[in-house]
């Protein structure tokens, strides 16, 4: 029986005072001299490519997501004013709420990070219009960092999903995306939340929200956000038959589920 | 005998604190109870994540103490693993990241073991930039390895079962060699005092809380329909 | 006692100290190696083996916290005579002579600590000589190191045999000694905190590394 503590410290203090009926721990061989706690090999952190080996000074950026390794997702903790620059100053380019339009905790794909005048901005990738806009915002604004290895790539010539993990490929589909004057907008974009359970067969069993949006059909409800999800016409796909979304066939995209964290970042091309 | 006065060392309460409740020297019992079940054991194998009998199981306390170390465990060694990767440290305050990031993660993996299927799941962190700044870096990481001191010190007296006993002992001394260091590269006194107090097992979630390192899992999943562009 | 285990019980601490007031011809080392040869030290001091039940000599009791303290008595004599001598021979400078300057300092308010808690049972303070760890700096830090991992190890190593308010005023202690160790190492460029889980030696491997420096003249 495993517990969430979901950062809650009441929750904390709750399991502190809590016991469980009984625990198994391991027993071991003996060691001479030592007190042999279960036989630990010495556990170095998986490596990234990300890893400094030099401390960033002030101004220099340091990549938080290169999306062949590893890329680095964040959530909005406040709401917050994205700005052009890494300068409370500069031109506010947008403005970033906590929530997504489907209830989710708003989150941001984290570029690079740099230290201005002491303060750390994060370069972050902005699920706005037009399609492809970054922006800064002070790291006091963002939450805790979320590590992905996976990496989507969309192409929109061959009609495929390819999922890459640390640059290798693990999944591939056939998709179907927008029609010719409904086009699915190409460039860099992420996951940005997961729908299940929902009862509606057009986008199949479930569905990923991105951060890329229709430029086309701007009124839209809800934004008009390019969603990838299943479908209840499987024969149509391959083809060019949305109003933008990516669709893949239900066994794919359940399959894409198991292996397609949220954060992931997407390209299309 | 001379009985100990702590009261000269208990400066606030915690020595006292961490007794309450304990009745006598229970583990006296407890060593009795699983020497004559330990006959059996000499010259067997490992006995590795099997429920065992109930004499030899750890006290509901020993598990809980266990758990909310591991719980300190976990966010040491999240903070530690993040900065090393967050390139904003060098020198000799990289290297203490990385070694002392290595055991947290062996502190983690052993209470884990030792735990098994009642080891607490780990938390969601927000460093809030401490791991993304050298200095910010040296002044958590002192008080990170401070506290884990403290903590280890008040719960050790509580501890029933000498396994997770000499856990916590064992883990101890090493988060004040940990401590040390760090103040030592920082340009702090490595040892400002004679004897270190212990902490309560509140005094420390208190701490904890005040770092705002734990973070609420963000929702990142619903069951609300898609309204996307289709 | 009443907390006797089914195991043939041995009080080898006791028997190790009465045996050593007997022949007093022999050094501790020397008498060690007799009893080891002999079979005859049943799991002295309790080594403790992952997992297995220890197979103490005896359970937690006032009594032997006195016993113990005064083992860890001995070892804060023996530091805090260290470090004095060290400085009066004004064999150290820089950083080394603070390190010795501070934890000096603290091994005193130690033995202070021991010697009060012990009142009357508190044991002697033995003749030492350092020979020239305590002339020459480099051997004066090495055997820093050695001293302090020693009392770290030592003190862990008897943290499951003491009562537990015992317990609680050793844990002040032990951590500094940890502290010390790393402080001392890290100035001589050695790895601050070489193990994940810093070991648990019993008495009897105290005892051993102790006599092995030669240090202690008379008890």
């Amino acid at each position: 029986m495993r517990k969430r503590l979901g950062g809650s410290i009441a929750a904390l203090a709750l399991l502190a005072l809590l016991g469980f009926a009984i625990f198994a721990y391991g027993r071991e061989p003996a060691t001479a001299t030592a007190f042999a706690l279960p036989a630990v090999p010495f556990v170095e952190a998986p490596p990234t490519d990300t890893d400094g080996s030099k401390a960033a000074g002030d101004g220099e950026p340091f990549v938080l997501s290169n999306s062949n390794g590893v890329s680095r997702w964040a959530t909005v903790a406040e709401p917050v004013q994205v700005r052009a620059e890494p300068d409370a100053e500069a031109q506010v380019v947008a403005r970033l709420k906590t929530v997504t339009p489907e209830g989710t905790t708003n989150a941001v794909l984290a570029l690079q990070r740099v230290s201005r005048g002491g303060k750390l901005w994060v370069q972050v990738r902005l699920p706005i219009l037009p399609n492809n806009t970054l922006g800064w915002v002070p790291r006091s604004s963002l939450g805790g960092y979320n590590v992905v290895t996976t990496h989507l790539v969309i192409d929109t010539k061959r009609l495929s999903a390819t999922l890459y993990r640390r640059g290798r490929a693990v999944f591939r589909s056939p998709v179907g995306i927008g029609q010719r004057r409904w086009p699915t907008p190409t460039g860099r974009f992420y996951i940005r939340n997961k729908l299940t359970k929902y009862k509606n067969a057009f986008y199949g069993p479930l569905a990923f929200g991105t951060s890329a949006r229709t430029a086309v059909l701007t009124d839209w409800p809800a934004g008009g956000f390019i969603g990838i999800h299943g479908t209840n016409a499987p024969n149509l796909i391959p083809g060019r038959v949305s109003h933008g979304c990516v669709r893949l066939r239900n066994p794919d995209i359940l399959r894409l589920a198991t292996l397609m964290s949220v954060g992931t970042p997407i390209t299309i091309r | 005998m001379t009985e100990f006065t702590l009261e000269e060392l208990d400066q606030d309460g915690a020595i006292q604190e961490a007794m309450d409740g304990v009745g006598g020297d229970s583990r006296a019992g407890f060593l009795k109870k699983t020497a004559v079940v330990g006959g059996g054991l000499v010259g067997g194998g490992a006995l590795l994540g099997l429920l065992a009998e109930p004499a030899m199981a750890a006290t509901k306390r020993d598990v809980a103490i266990a758990n909310f170390a591991l719980t300190l465990e976990y966010l040491e060694a999240e903070f530690y693993t993040e900065a090393v990767r967050m390139g904003a440290l060098s020198g000799k305050t990289l290297n203490f990241a990385r070694v002392v990031g290595a055991h947290e993660r062996a502190h983690v993996a052993a209470l884990r073991k030792m735990l098994g299927r009642a080891a607490v799941a780990k938390p969601r962190f927000n460093f809030r930039g401490t791991t993304e700044d050298e200095a910010a870096f040296q002044r958590t990481a002192i008080t990170l390895e401070d506290t884990g001191v403290a903590a280890y010190k008040g719960q050790a007296p509580r501890i029933d079962t000498i396994a997770v006993l000499n856990a916590a002992i064992a883990i101890h001394t090493v988060e004040a060699r940990h401590a040390s260091w760090i103040r030592h590269i920082a340009g702090v006194s490595p040892a400002p005092a004679a004897f270190d107090q212990p902490k309560s097992m509140s005094q420390i979630l208190a701490a904890v809380q005040g770092t705002r390192f734990l973070a609420a899992a963000p929702r990142v999943t619903t069951r609300k329909a898609p309204a996307f562009a289709g | 006692m009443s907390d006797h285990l089914t195991v043939d019980v041995v009080d080898t601490d006791v028997a190790f100290r009465e045996a050593l007031d007997e022949s007093s011809q022999e050094t501790r080392a020397g008498f060690l190696q007799k009893a080891l040869v002999a079979g005859g030290v049943i799991a002295a001091g309790g080594v403790v083996l992952g997992g297995l039940p220890k197979l103490v000599t005896a359970a937690p009791s006032p009594s032997q916290d006195i016993q113990i303290l005064n083992f860890a008595l001995l070892l804060e004599y023996l530091e805090a005579e260290f470090y004095a001598e060290a400085l009066r021979n004004g064999a150290l400078s820089g950083e080394t002579r603070s390190f010795a300057q501070v934890t000096g300092a603290h091994e005193q308010a130690h033995v202070a600590f021991l010697r009060k808690a012990l009142g009357s049972r508190a044991r002697s303070k033995p003749t030492f000589d350092f020979k020239d760890t305590t002339r020459d700096q480099a051997k004066f830090q090495a055997t820093a190191v050695l001293l302090e991992d020693t009392g770290v190890a030592a003190y862990n190593g008897q943290a499951q045999n003491l009562t537990k308010k015992t317990l609680a005023a050793a844990a002040t202690i032990v951590s500094v000694e940890g502290r010390h160790a790393a402080w001392i190492r890290d100035i001589i460029a050695q790895n601050p905190a070489p193990n994940a889980f810093d070991p648990l030696k019993t008495r009897a491997q105290i005892e051993a590394a102790v006599g092995q420096t030669g240090f202690i003249k008379a008890s």
